[in-house]
């Protein structure tokens, strides 16, 4: 099939032709006319005329597009060749595939969530105020001071300005009460992303509205074109629904809903809250930074703020929400680097071993003229086709790969996840790393198969060369088996940290806790005193649930990720002030959930609303109230200034427990008996515990809804499922890291067996030679495994110092186990060598077999 | 540049060659061998283009447009390729000739013997 250039070319070949043919003709014409003889004529003239071909071939170069000519004859060529080796091509590719298939995967997602900008317009103006703390990339401010933020120098630093905080409501109207979580926020809060409402509008001057999210509507108003109007409940406040956000829009991440804040602005209590704004155009961040910097160093911060580790800051929203992700990602792309590295690494050693039994064919294509530049161009060329085939096989590995990482990955590790899909930038990744892999695995072995040396290689039995080549070969494997060892060591490292998370005392018992949440609204319950009725009847009920050993409630369970604290202060002891967690709980709590008693007694029903003030301490606040003795009969107050009817009695000392985080320390805690606290944000809402051995999810749902059928119904869990879910980020990176470890693991191995089973064919005759004179089938074996031996210790050597160097960086990640634990190392030395000497068995064993007589006649 | 045993070969300048070919074309259409044939007798047999430098620089003329090329039938009724110049040509014609003075200017002033000394 001739294309239209191809056409093209061929007619001005032909006319050319006809050109010098008549250039020719006329020379013989006019030699003839001078008098020579037809014959001499003729043969004068050509010499005359030069070589046709030759002068063709330049006449040609001049029209130019001979490049284009050259280049499909180069991959004409390559498909050819590679046709022949069908299963050395068929390996390189997929080898390519893989390493260009997860790399490509890995881009995709780093692409969605770090490289895409927002969906806002100009997006890199949307900045979070507030301060960077040691242990938070960012922290809010409280509303009084984003008020004095507001009417001071917002103005001049910000177009909008808006503070939020999350909410979780229960809906209803419309539908069973479900609940929903979303944003409380002030009017200009949607101004600061400059998104519009995709239906009716945002805030205004109304208070009792509500927007909702694209997500929301679809899913529970049915899409429905007249929502703009309708009247639904929030927390039993009837509100009416003013606009409906675009699908795009979703700060904070998962929001649903979002309705108008009213401000706390008195001091004392007030929340943290999350400041958003749209820095002017006119300014510079740095400069804005710095006037906010001064701004805050006014406002007082509360005690247990220091102003040592709290600093001003303006931060890009887009790192805020991508946030603690960013960090793995680039572990991870890390990582793939390394397995693409060693797939190059198999393929160059493939293609040096395949390039050794072409020399006779490059010695004869130099000798016929062929340029160097020319001849690895060719093989370049080859090198290209085959990666071009790999990466269209990795295109398809990417995709499935980032379908799966998707699927297993939990929510909070990705955030935007949204985002993430194979476009045409990651398209342009792969045809760049296309030509990356091209280079790296190409270029060496092109330029050793080309040397003009080669041309001594038309006589036999050149050994000179295959010694340059095996050495190599040699250092090839010795860098896959260090890389792979890099990354071994890292997933090790990773899976041993996360084993470790997994065995934390957590000053609790998690199994055979079986726990719910119920939020009672403030309308039909609006006393201290309804609330506690209804806890109690609820307890009475679970209490009569067979199989149910112990029932209490907490009002924030652990590792369900509230939380509130407070000054502390220790009668008789006026300067001694710090700050605990507090917690309500009902009477044997702590035999609920198993949390050591470890001084004193549970609350009971004796400690009523009218009897004596006590509270439940856990260890470290016993520790500070009475260092040398027993903290039981000590006083404490939960005020920073406290009346003498604030002070109540420590009657019994428990564990501290683990909060929120496996990875937190302990926690100073204090607790008091819900029937001595009356206001209801404390005990309004509240997780129930019950200790049992049977699964009563069931019974435990009916007991509340028999309670209550207004309810919303939340899931009934057992403890330490919480618990293993707030760990599921920690699992996900060590299981992804884990499985491109084992994927490098796979390519090293490859590698090894195919250089020892490529040197044990070469070594023939040798082998050969040696059986002849007396090596029995275990010195051959030995001679083999040696040989592996000595590339192992090397590679592992090396593989050792980079690692020490390199897992530094995953000392952020690590719990209890430092980036260079030695047992680790020592692990997966012996793990990687034993593979190594595991890919060598065959290739020893056939090296064993050679027959001398076969060997020594091969010649 | 062609063999005579009696001359050093001539190496000219790619462009060189260009603007003898133009300037040759100025005296009227001619084809390959023709032009060759017309150098060689302007210079009394010193220039002797090659085939494989002429039809090179024709080509390379006619991509650039500076002159035109049209297939003719000869007196003998043989088809020949024949080039003419075209207005753009001329136009190079007239930069390549400038160009080619302030050359020789140049190197005349060069090969000037130096003030005080005889050139035998």
């Amino acid at each position: 099939m001739r294309f239209p250039w191809q056409r093209r070319r061929d007619a001005r070949d032909a006319a050319l032709d006809e050109e010098l043919r008549a250039h020719l003709a006329m020379v013989v014409a006019d030699r003839i006319a001078r008098g020579e003889s037809a014959e001499d004529a003729l043969v004068a003239a050509r010499r005359e005329f030069g070589n046709v071909t030759h002068v063709k071939e330049v006449t040609r170069e001049a029209w130019g597009g001979a490049w284009i000519e050259r280049l499909m004859q180069d991959l004409r060529y390559a498909a050819r060749s590679l046709r022949r080796s069908p299963s050395f091509t068929i390996v390189a590719v997929v080898t390519l595939a893989l390493g260009i298939g997860v790399n490509s995967a890995m881009f995709t997602v780093m692409n969605g969530i770090m490289l895409q900008p927002l969906p806002f317009p100009d997006p890199e103006r949307v900045i979070a105020v507030g301060y960077n703390t040691q242990d938070a990339a960012y922290d809010g401010m409280s509303d009084h001071h984003y008020v004095a933020l507001r009417d001071g120098i917002a103005p001049r630093l910000f177009e909008h300005l808006a503070t939020y905080t999350n909410a979780n409501v229960t809906l209803s109207g419309d539908g069973d009460p479900v609940r929903i979580f979303g944003a409380e926020s002030t009017t200009d809060f949607f101004g600061v992303f400059g998104v519009r409402a995709r239906l009716g509008r945002t805030f205004d001057a109304d208070a009792r509205v509500v927007v909702l999210s694209d997500r929301l509507w679809r899913t529970r108003f049915n899409a429905d074109a007249a929502i703009i109007g309708r009247s639904v409940g929030i927390d039993s406040v009837k509100r009416t629904v003013i606009g409906v956000m675009p699908a795009s829009f979703d700060v904070p991440a998962g929001a649903d809903f979002w309705i108008p804040m009213t401000l706390v602005t008195h001091e004392g209590r007030s929340w943290n809250r999350a400041v958003v704004a749209r820095l002017r155009r006119d300014v510079p961040l740095d400069q804005a930074r710095s006037l906010w910097a001064t701004a805050a160093a006014g406002f007082e911060l509360e005690p247990r703020k220091s102003r040592s580790s709290y600093t001003a800051d303006l931060i890009p929203l887009k790192r805020l929400i991508v946030g603690d992700a960013r960090r793995p990602l680039l572990v991870f792309s890390g990582a793939v680097a390394f397995v693409l590295l060693i797939a190059c690494a198999n393929v160059a050693n493939l293609l040096l071993m395949r390039f050794a039994s072409r020399d006779r064919e490059m010695a004869v294509r130099a000798a016929l003229g062929a340029g160097r530049r020319r001849l690895i161009r060719q093989l370049l060329t080859e090198i290209f086709v085959m990666s071009a085939a790999g990466a269209v096989l990795g295109v398809g590995i990417a995709a499935l790969g980032v379908k799966l990482l998707m699927t297993i990955a939990p929510a909070e590790s990705m955030p935007r996840i949204a985002n993430v899909h194979l476009d045409g930038t990651v398209l342009a990744f792969t045809a760049a790393l296309v030509l990356a892999t091209t280079a790296i695995c190409g270029l060496v072995p092109a330029l050793h198969a080309t040397e003009s040396g080669l041309r001594a290689s038309l006589a036999e039995g050149a050994r000179s060369v295959t010694a340059g080549r095996g050495r190599l070969r040699s250092a090839l494997v010795i860098g896959e088996i260090g890389l792979a060892l890099v990354l071994l060591v890292g997933a090790a490292l990773m899976l041993r940290s996360f084993q470790r998370m997994q065995q934390v005392d957590l000053g609790f018992d998690g199994a055979h806790r079986l726990t719910t949440n119920v939020s009672l609204p403030a309308d039909r319950y609006r006393t201290g005193a309804e609330i506690k009725a209804f806890h109690d009847r609820v307890m009475s009920d679970l209490t009569r649930i067979p199989g149910a050993q112990e029932v209490a409630a907490v009002n924030w369970m652990p590792f369900t990720g509230m939380m509130i604290d407070g000054p502390t202060r220790v009668d008789g002891a006026p300067d001694v002030d710090f700050t605990t967690n507090r917690l309500v709980v009902t009477p044997r709590y702590f035999a609920a959930i198993g949390q050591r008693l470890l001084g004193g007694r549970e609350f009971t029903g004796a400690d009523r609303e009218s009897a004596p003030r006590v509270v439940i301490v856990s260890k470290s606040v016993a520790d500070r109230v009475a260092p040398n003795g027993n903290a039981v009969g000590k006083r404490i107050a939960l005020s920073p200034t406290p009346e003498p009817e604030d002070w109540r009695t420590i009657v019994g000392v428990v564990d501290d427990v683990v909060q929120n985080n496996v990875t937190d320390r302990r926690q100073a805690t204090v607790y008091q008996p819900m029937a001595q606290v009356d206001f209801p944000f404390f005990i309004a809402n509240i997780h129930y515990v019950v200790h049992t051995t049977n699964d009563q999810a069931a019974a435990i749902r009916a007991v509340i809804r028999h309670a209550d059928p207004l309810l919303p119904v939340e899931p009934v869990r057992e403890l330490s499922d919480l618990v293993q879910s707030s760990m599921l980020t920690p699992r996900f990176q060590a299981r992804v890291l884990a499985a491109f470890a084992v994927l490098a693991l796979a390519l090293a191995m490859i590698g090894i067996y195919g250089v020892l089973a490529y040197g044990v064919a070469q070594r023939r005759q040798e082998i050969g030679v040696r059986v002849a004179l007396g090596a029995t089938a275990r010195d051959v074996r030995g001679l083999v495994l040696r040989q592996t031996a000595r590339l192992a210790i090397v590679g592992l050597a090396l593989g050792v110092v980079a690692s020490l160097a390199v897992t530094r960086v995953l000392s952020r990640f690590l719990f209890q186990i430092t980036p260079t634990d030695p047992p680790t190392f020592v692990g997966v030395v012996l793990i990687l060598g034993g593979v190594a000497l595991a890919a060598a068995y065959l290739p020893a064993r056939r090296a064993s077999r050679v027959d001398p007589l076969v060997a020594l006649r091969r010649d | 540049m062609a063999k005579d045993p009696s001359l050093s070969r001539v190496e000219l300048l790619q462009g060189t060659l260009d603007f003898i070919i133009l300037q040759t074309l100025r005296w009227g259409p001619r084809h390959g061998y023709g032009i060759a044939q017309m150098i060689r007798a302007n210079s009394n047999d010193a220039l002797q283009v090659e085939t494989g430098s002429l039809y090179p620089a024709l080509h390379r003329l006619a991509k650039k447009k500076w002159i035109a090329a049209d297939w003719e039938v000869s007196e003998n009724g043989q088809r020949v390729r024949v080039y003419t110049l075209t207005a753009a040509g001329r136009k190079q014609l007239v930069v390549e000739q400038s160009k080619w003075e302030q050359l020789t200017r140049a190197i005349a002033g060069v090969m000037r013997p130096p003030f005080g000394e005889d050139c035998t």
